[in-house]
């Protein structure tokens, strides 16, 4: 094999427009954020960034193992609100039980929608539609209003140097390496290892051809319900990070991030169709997404304005997607029918 | 057996066979009134009955917007009726401004913003495949940020007409008013769906895309013409609502758009397309504000009404969806 074709094969490859926007984006915003390279700066767009790349790469399973999570929202909202109700301030061996209880809520919320999805083969959407409304009204049971009480240590997961009895070392550890970057690292380390093991290639199995993966001895229901779970705890590092930096527990406060997840996912090219893509590029998609969010904040467009271009991006990006893959799959039949 | 046989081949049999989806519809509504008035005594009254018909009529309009996108197939839902509906409010309550005069030109308004939407929804679903839960959120999004803009830094002015408020908010004698446009509505909308040609390529596109394509009914065009629909509805139902509360406010929709779908489901309408049946929407919206009510009575508020809901919706998916997927 000769360079040239090499290189033309690697151009063609929609990966490589995805990687080429990203470095576009990234550039754009250096030039329009003042500082972009200060230590600072840096870190606050990494925090910035955190909690959309891990749902986006929660999503991104669910999405390859066919399904689609409309609840993910909500259930961010629901663990924080469950940390912040365990949780008692100035007790810190509550901040341990938070983390046990709030991570056994994280699996139960994704054996539900699993449950749904793989075993009683209920519409994805619809069901996780039904399951949002669920655990919107158990977060607004517990916190009607934001809120709670947390522990002084969970800041470790947000900035170490405000944990006051942190020891140096660590405060120091925490300066060079954000604690939301460590986040982000494990949900990646988390797919890694999935994806090395038999669950990791079923989940495209079962996404690309249910009905296939099902003759072949696949447990499809069991994968799928596995798909829910991982999904939930990428959701639950996200909770993690958010109560590290508010403080507090919201119902209301991951709704804006339900749409943003799949659309950040279909942008760095997870086929809404189940069986195609790859998680780390999900994360490519997040990070797009969050750069052009970013630009248009220095574009210095009103407050007003920002969820109606929110929704356009949205839109657009999908639209993109979807026509770039389309095109590039013009042979197949069933898209001339209807 | 050889009597069971003989029982199917009844034609009150048939007849429950062929409503037992409106029956069990009924039937939880009769539960929750018992429950309601062992529970606090004083649920089962004529005025409850008359205030959950007014508000049971807006889900039920609302969801008349939901049944016709989902009857269309291609596993349609409109996500996006709430803001819809707000917005036309927003927009219409300084247009009309209290006069009679002016509601000619709040409903042509109204109008033209519900095709525009609609037809957006439409297009982005049919012609360009994108999935309709994703396209309907995200317009909500965008209609949202069109009112928030539209209000930033000042207050929502403006009333809606007399005429609006007589036909929303008001009574005639004991009925409420918009409980007799629910009744001229509901008719109408039997035969367009079940006796007219239209009708028929509505459900057939839903039933089977392929065999409706291979017959010469235009899909697509089908699909968009539903969503069209749903938002032209959805934008009138903006007048209703700005006529009941008699001011426009920014969130005044978007509580209706998880009923609307929970009462199409509750209704016994097959989400899946190909199905429509109007009469199991308005006793769905009816059991949704019956258990509204029963909560709110109990003190559980908003958040046990959202667990209500949530949980009804999932119950009778697993009931009605689930067994008719079997492998």
């Amino acid at each position: 094999m000769n360079k040239q074709s090499f290189l033309k094969r690697f151009i063609s490859n929609p990966d490589f427009s995805r990687l080429l926007i990203l470095i576009l984006m990234f550039v754009l915003t250096a030039v329009l954020q003042r500082n972009f390279f200060a230590k600072r700066a840096i870190v606050r767009n990494i925090d910035s960034f955190t909690p959309l790349i891990l749902m986006t790469m929660g999503q991104a399973v669910v999405i390859i193992s066919g399904g689609l999570d409309l609840s993910v929202g909500p259930a961010l909202s629901l663990m924080t609100c469950v940390l912040t109700s365990v949780m008692r301030e100035g007790v810190p061996i509550s901040g341990l039980h938070a983390l046990v209880v709030a991570f056994a809520a994280a699996m139960a919320i994704g054996m539900v929608n699993g449950i749904g999805i793989g075993y009683l083969r209920i519409p994805p959407v619809i069901v996780t539609f039904a399951t949002s409304f669920i655990w919107l009204g158990i977060a607004l049971f517990l916190r009607p209003t934001p809120g709670g009480e947390t522990v002084d240590w969970f800041q470790a997961f947000y900035r170490i140097r405000n944990v006051e009895t942190a020891p140096a070392f660590l405060k120091a550890f925490g300066e060079t390496i954000p604690p939301s970057l460590l986040l982000v690292l494990t949900g990646c380390l988390l797919w890694w290892i999935v994806s090395r093991t038999r669950t990791g290639r079923y989940i495209y199995a079962v996404g690309g051809n249910s009905q296939s993966a099902y003759e072949t001895g696949i447990n499809t229901a069991w994968v799928q319900m596995k798909a829910c779970m991982i999904n939930s705890a990428f959701i639950f590092l996200a909770a993690l990070f958010f109560v590290g930096q508010n403080r507090s527990g919201d119902a209301r406060m991951g709704d804006p991030l339900t749409l943003k997840a799949i659309a950040a996912a279909v942008v760095g090219g997870i086929a809404l169709t189940g069986g195609r893509g790859s998680v780390f590029f999900a994360l490519i998609g997040a990070l797009i997404f969050s750069f052009v969010s970013k630009i248009i904040f220095f574009a210095n467009i009103p407050n007003a304005y920002q969820t109606l271009f929110g929704g356009v991006i949205v839109i657009v990006a999908i639209a993109a997607s979807q026509l770039y893959t389309l095109s590039s799959r013009r042979s197949g039949q069933e898209s001339k029918l209807t | 057996m050889s009597f069971l046989s003989k029982l199917r081949d009844t034609p009150v049999y048939e007849a429950v066979d062929r409503y037992k989806k409106l029956i069990i519809a009924f039937l939880l509504i009769v539960l929750l009134f018992v429950v309601g008035e062992i529970v606090l005594e004083t649920f089962f009254s004529l005025g409850q009955i008359l205030l959950t018909i007014k508000l049971a009529s807006f889900i039920a309009l609302f969801g008349l917007c939901q049944m016709v996108v989902i009857a269309s197939g291609g596993s349609g839902l409109d996500l996006s009726v709430g803001y819809m509906a707000t917005m036309t409010a927003v927009f219409t309550a300084a247009i009309m401004d209290g006069q009679n005069s002016n509601l000619w030109l709040a409903v042509l308004v109204a109008l033209g913003l519900g095709i525009a939407v609609g037809l957006a929804n439409g297009v982005l679903t049919a012609y360009f495949k994108l999935p309709p839960l994703v396209v309907t959120l995200a317009m909500a999004n965008i209609l949202q940020g069109i009112i928030n803009a539209y209000t930033a830094g000042k207050n929502i002015t403006g009333r809606p007409s007399p005429v609006l408020q007589i036909i929303a908010a008001k009574s005639t004698g004991l009925f409420p008013n918009i409980l007799f446009i629910l009744l001229i509505l509901a008719p109408i909308v039997t035969v367009i769906m079940n006796k007219t040609r239209w009708g028929l390529k509505l459900f057939g596109s839903g039933a089977n895309q392929t065999a409706a394509y291979l017959s010469g009914v235009n899909v697509k065009m089908v699909r968009c013409t539903a969503f069209i629909i749903s938002g032209t509805l959805a934008s009138l139902m903006g007048l209703m609502l700005i006529g009941n509360m008699g001011i426009a406010f920014k969130d005044m929709g978007s509580n209706y758009v998880m009923p609307s779908i929970a009462a199409v489901v509750v209704g016994g309408v097959s989400l899946t397309g190909g199905e429509g049946n109007y009469l199991g929407v308005l006793l769905g919206a009816i059991f949704l504000q019956t258990l509204t009510n029963l909560l709110v009575a109990l003190g559980w508020g908003d958040a046990g009404k959202w667990i209500g809901f949530g949980i009804v919706l999932f119950v009778l998916l697993i009931v009605y969806v689930s067994n008719r997927r079997k492998r």
